[in-house]
């Protein structure tokens, strides 16, 4: 007896151990979800209707009619799919190189001590922060062809041009302008992220390195950017993940900017409305998104 | 107090004892909440016809109406997602071809429809309109007709004049004035046709169209849309677009006419009282912060200096117009149903009628006879029809008659059309042409294939 007596004790503590795990894992659910149900009905859900809709033939009126894989094969045999394909590469990768850089360029400006810096620096968030639709607005304003200020500055009084021009409104300049668009009202969240990333670094290894006659570009390139790396892979992989997905901008702006976000809206909700096709290009972007992310977090970030 | 607001509270007061006589002898209608989705986005209609409601459900106190203003590029996608979700408006105010495809596509209750237009009575309603929203089914129809516009070349009389130019009646007096006002150095354009992938680009167009005798359908409904005859318009069209302002436009281009940098562009007579108003007119002019820039402030002759050509001649004589309806959607409780009818009842009593009608003068034209005659309706509040005149106006109302739409093949409605419209496919064509410098048999091919996919 003597010797169970502490066996006994011991699986009976085993026995209330678990019983406290349990309860915590059943804390743990509970807390856990009204997280789950509303991913799950908000971002789950539609995904997996999205993707069983694909396989069909929609109808507005009346039953849809399964049709396997055509969605996709219709899709994919689309030159217009292509296009809005290269249009959409050329968009993500030029606003976020072009965000990145403006963004990095600002910061390394604004760490810098000068009169009416803060001033500045509340000023440059100013395109971030205003609502989109003004934004827009502002800018088809500026540059509509016969009223705007564009037009009379590099028109009426410089003569840059032989003829006035809709650089909004015509398919040939529009992506150009978009880009700029995304650009001008994005860089404010780089520069942010890069500034206060900045501003903690120590300015002992600035100290030794002029010591040691490192020139500024030296110092950028073996003490700032070494330090900045993981903030701009992380800013990298944001901008391209939101401007992947990139919708009210480009919209608003112009239609004639058919990136893949735009291009299944005018697909699924204007024209034909196939909305089959719709739902499948929306997994096609998604299905493109999550290949980019995989590889970017694996090779770049090295996670 | 206002006049307008004035005038609807006497209309209240009106129908209150009205109602209190007639209230004994009427059926009691059960409770309904429904919802009335109109076009009318402008704040100032939303309130006005929010006005109406108040009306209505003060008379009616066991009918809840929402109102919800829905842009009318919009509607179509809109009624596909509330019919997908089940949950349809009770009424929507829509363009005929709207009407016709919804109707086509089973959602409209088409019967309770024609026993309100029976009850009021057919021979009320001009032929025109009321012919427009009839169904294949003789006798049966898609929506009730409520108001509509005409559509012409508005153009400056006095340049034309100065110039030694007709009016822009027929292909060629068209063309040549387009050109020779054409001056972009002076940034002055000859002409306004709708260039963006929009309704405006097909309402230009079919005029231009149909008066080349080029049709979409004949009238046993085969599809005859890539035809010598509409090819030649399609190319007599991205001619004139040369002459527009640069780049793709819409109706909103129509503001560089209110600031005298235009000849002429094509537009409803919803522009009437843009055109003689300066408190109207006030949105479309570059305003006070610009004041040296040409065009900022309100030309009060401009009314006088423009002329209106709502016919163009080539091969035929052709004129444009939309008739606006109201449309009843099949509604899971006859309870919706009823209240449905009972204010559809209400909107063509006169004092509401007339209310609706004077939120634009000379857009929204009455298409029931004796409301087109009556003092009241040319007594607008804002006194715009005095400025044009009894006769103008009576002459535009009746134009309502004739108007030609690609959807009304010899009389007969082709009901597809209303899909082609609320698919875009022709200002789609048009922008592909005119913008994007597409090739125009490639193109007219593409829109023919989008519209067999319709039509098959």
């Amino acid at each position: 007896m003597a010797v169970k007596a502490p066996a006994l004790r011991g699986n009976r503590m085993i026995a209330k151990a678990h019983a406290l795990r349990i309860e915590e894992e059943r804390f743990g659910w509970k807390l856990i979800l009204p997280s789950v149900i509303i991913i799950g009905s908000l971002i789950i859900y539609p995904i997996i209707y999205n993707m069983y809709l694909s396989l069909f033939d929609v109808k507005l009126q009346g039953a849809n009619i399964y049709i396997g894989l055509q969605n996709y094969k219709n899709v994919l045999s689309d030159p217009s799919f292509w296009h809005a394909v290269l249009t959409t590469f050329i968009y993500v990768i030029s606003t976020t190189i072009g965000t990145t850089l403006i963004g990095l360029g600002v910061a390394l400006v604004m760490v810098k001590n000068f009169p009416f810096r803060g001033l500045v620096r509340a000023l440059i968030l100013l395109p971030y922060i205003a609502p989109v639709i003004s934004v827009v607005f502002s800018w088809q304003f500026f540059f509509d062809p016969v009223n705007g200020l564009f037009m009379h500055v590099t028109y009426d009084m410089l003569h840059l041009f032989d003829k006035r021009f809709n650089l909004i409104g015509s398919p040939q300049n529009a992506v150009i302008v978009a880009i700029i668009f995304n650009i001008w009202r994005s860089f404010p969240f780089s520069y942010l992220m890069i500034l206060s990333r900045l501003q903690s670094i120590d300015s002992s290894g600035y100290e030794a390195a002029e010591i040691d006659g490192a020139s500024s570009w030296q110092k950028f390139r073996y003490i700032t950017f070494p330090e900045l790396y993981f903030v701009i892979g992380s800013i990298v992989i944001l901008r391209v993940i939101w401007n992947f997905n990139k919708f009210e901008d480009v919209y608003l702006l112009t239609d004639n900017v058919k990136v893949l976000s735009v291009y299944t809206y005018f697909k699924a909700f204007t024209g034909v409305m196939d909305q089959g096709q719709g739902a499948a290009l929306a997994l096609i972007q998604f299905l493109l998104l999550i290949g980019f992310i995989l590889f970017y977090v694996k090779k770049v970030l090295k996670w | 107090m206002k006049k307008p607001t004035m005038f609807l509270l006497i209309l209240l007061l009106t129908l209150s004892v009205t109602v209190g006589v007639f209230a004994g002898g009427k059926q009691e209608t059960k409770p309904a909440s429904i919802e009335f989705w109109t076009t009318e986005t402008q704040s100032s209609r939303v309130s006005t016809i929010q006005t109406l409601v108040d009306i209505f459900q003060g008379i009616n106190p066991e009918i809840k109406i929402s109102v919800v203003p829905v842009d009318e590029n919009d509607m179509p996608k809109q009624v596909a997602a509330s019919s997908a979700a089940g949950n349809l408006p009770a009424v929507a105010e829509t363009g005929s071809e709207n009407s016709i495809d919804f109707g086509s596509s089973g959602l409209l209750d088409m019967k309770e429809a024609t026993k309100i237009i029976n009850s009021i009575g057919k021979s009320a309603f001009y032929a025109g309109p009321l012919s427009m929203l009839e169904s294949p089914n003789k006798g049966s129809y898609y929506a009730l007709p409520y108001h509509g516009w005409i559509q012409g070349l508005w153009y400056r009389s006095d340049w034309f004049k100065n110039a030694g130019l007709n009016p822009p009646n027929t292909w060629e007096s068209i063309e040549k004035a387009a050109k020779t006002f054409y001056k972009p150095d002076k940034n002055q354009y000859g002409i306004l046709v709708g260039t963006k992938a929009e309704n405006y680009a097909e309402q230009c167009f079919t005029q231009i169209a149909i008066s080349n005798k080029a049709r979409i359908f004949t009238s046993d409904g085969k599809l005859i849309f890539n035809s010598p005859a509409m090819k030649e318009a399609v190319q007599y069209y991205a001619k004139l677009a040369k002459y527009n302002p640069p780049g793709p436009q819409t109706w909103r281009a129509r503001d560089y006419y209110i600031q005298q940098k235009m000849a002429m562009f094509f537009y409803s007579t919803y522009i009437m009282d843009d055109l003689a108003l300066a408190d109207v007119a006030a949105s479309s002019l570059t305003g006070k912060n610009f004041e040296n820039l040409k065009g900022a402030s309100f030309d009060s002759n401009l009314v006088t200096q423009t002329g209106f050509a709502p016919i163009i001649t080539h091969k035929q004589p052709s004129s444009y117009g939309v008739i606006v309806a109201l449309n009843i959607f099949k509604q899971k409780k006859a309870a919706d149903t009823a209240a449905a009818e009972k204010f559809l009842k209400y909107m063509y009593t006169e004092d509401a009628y007339v209310t609706f009608l004077h939120m634009a003068p000379g857009g929204m034209n009455p298409v029931i006879k004796k409301i087109a005659a009556s003092d009241k309706f040319m007594n607008d509040p804002k006194g715009i029809f005095k400025k044009y005149g009894k006769k103008k106006i009576q002459s535009i109302i009746a134009g309502l008659e004739d108007i030609k739409r690609f959807g009304i093949v010899g009389g007969k409605l082709i009901p597809q059309y209303g899909k082609i419209f609320s698919q875009k496919i022709i200002p789609q064509m048009i922008y592909k042409i005119t913008q994007e410098n597409a090739d125009v048999d490639k193109s007219m091919s593409w829109a023919e294939g989008e519209m067999k996919k319709i039509v098959e």
